[in-house]
């Protein structure tokens, strides 16, 4: 199977520090899973510090040198950090996962079909929450008004666009209506960060679609 | 002046002994090229001075987590630039912080994820930039100079998205090729 690498243009926005907390977190996880798409990451810093290389120094500055060597005093020099184990229960949550989910949480079920963790992310603009899917379940139909980011962090599910693995990256354009049921084995597990509001397109739409725009569910 | 690798063992200097003339050589050549790049986003000397101050004392506090296999000291001390631009100018945070960067992409088992782009490669990305046309350079210096999306890109040049996407996949296709030819 063809690995889904998220789109390069979303992996220069992240490299360049143009994207926004929420899809950064997203392509962290991905990058995180996927050598392939770290890889064109660090070609992309590599770009940044060749032009910060280059960066003409004829500022006749010296960009507060003394005041800097002042404050070394107070600052120390920190050991080497070492990667942090994963928590027990979570073990498929890679690292810029790990603080984002909150000591004592864990899955609720919503609307009788999958299991959510939620996520504070800062900012309104995005919700953000880990999604568990047992196999052949599938989330309820819905489509957004804007972007929606999806890495896949254990089993897979498949939609209409593809089968989706460990580490893979979806962007969903935002109009149309998608459907993801999860891959026969063990349930699925993914990380979504959907731009705000969501509308479900289900029979139940009336009903649930308040609820959804009120954080109820 | 420093070549990459003084830079890089500047930055060890500091890791193994705290050197405080290493971190004033770093200093001389890094703060003012840091506030060169972020004054070209519009930031005004005294913020983008700020940015400089704060990225390199980063770079004293982190210096144990640097590794020039992995980075040069340009690209890494760049990551630490770009966070501290999110965190000073734009007052948000970003999920991994620069200077956990080489820590959490940390490849997970031994040789398994040698990059492409080991250190030595990466002191060479600047004349690996001269093979980009001018389209595509134009594109890429928004991006990291102006700290812009894609999408803002687009609007700006008045270009249509898939063209400002296009340039983004040509420029990093002539880059790969251009690091493999080195290679081989």
């Amino acid at each position: 199977m063809s690995r889904h690498l998220a789109p390069e243009e979303l992996l220069l926005d992240y490299s360049s520090g143009a994207l926004s907390h929420a899809p950064s977190l997203a392509v962290a996880v991905h990058l995180a899973l996927v050598p392939e798409a770290r890889r064109t990451v660090e070609l992309l810093d590599a770009v940044g510090g060749a032009l910060l290389e280059n960066e003409c120094a004829a500022l006749p500055d010296d960009c507060g040198l003394e005041r800097a060597m002042a404050r070394l005093d107070s600052v120390a020099c920190e050991p080497p950090a070492l990667p942090s184990a994963r928590r027990p229960g979570f073990e498929w949550a890679p690292t810029p996962l790990a603080s984002y989910i909150r000591p004592g949480s864990g899955w609720r079920r919503i609307l009788g079909k999958f299991d959510e963790i939620r996520l504070e992310v800062p900012g309104d603009a995005y919700r953000a929450s880990l999604v568990r899917l047992e196999p052949g379940h599938s989330l309820p139909e819905h489509k957004h008004s804007g972007y929606e980011y999806t890495v896949c962090l254990q089993g897979g599910y498949t939609d209409a666009t593809g089968s989706y693995g460990v580490g893979d990256f979806a962007v969903g354009p935002g109009a149309e209506r998608h459907e993801p049921i999860a891959d026969p084995g063990e349930p699925c597990i993914a990380l979504i960060i959907v731009e705000t509001p969501i509308v479900l397109t289900g029979p139940w739409r009336r009903w649930l679609n308040p609820l959804v725009s009120r954080h109820i569910i | 002046m420093l070549s990459a690798q003084e830079s890089a063992e500047l930055i060890e200097a500091i890791a193994a002994r705290q050197d405080r003339a290493a971190f004033a050589s770093l200093f001389r050549h890094f703060a003012p090229r840091v506030k060169g790049f972020i004054m070209r986003g519009g930031a005004d000397a005294e913020a983008a001075q700020e940015v400089a101050q704060e990225a390199l004392m980063i770079v004293w506090r982190k210096a144990a987590t640097f590794d020039r296999a992995r980075a040069s000291a340009a690209t890494w001390i760049f990551t630490i630039a770009r966070n501290k631009r999110i965190d000073l100018l734009r007052r948000a945070a970003r999920p991994v912080d620069a200077e956990d960067w080489l820590m959490v992409y940390a490849p997970e088992s031994e040789n398994a994820d040698k990059s492409i782009l080991a250190g030595q490669t990466y002191d060479r990305a600047h004349h690996l930039l001269e093979g980009l046309s001018e389209d595509q350079l134009s594109v890429i210096r928004k991006a990291f100079f102006e700290d812009k999306s894609h999408s803002v890109i687009a609007a700006e040049l008045q270009l249509p998205l898939g063209t400002v996407k296009s340039r983004i996949r040509l420029a990093l296709g002539r880059l790969r090729d251009a690091l493999k030819k080195e290679q081989s």
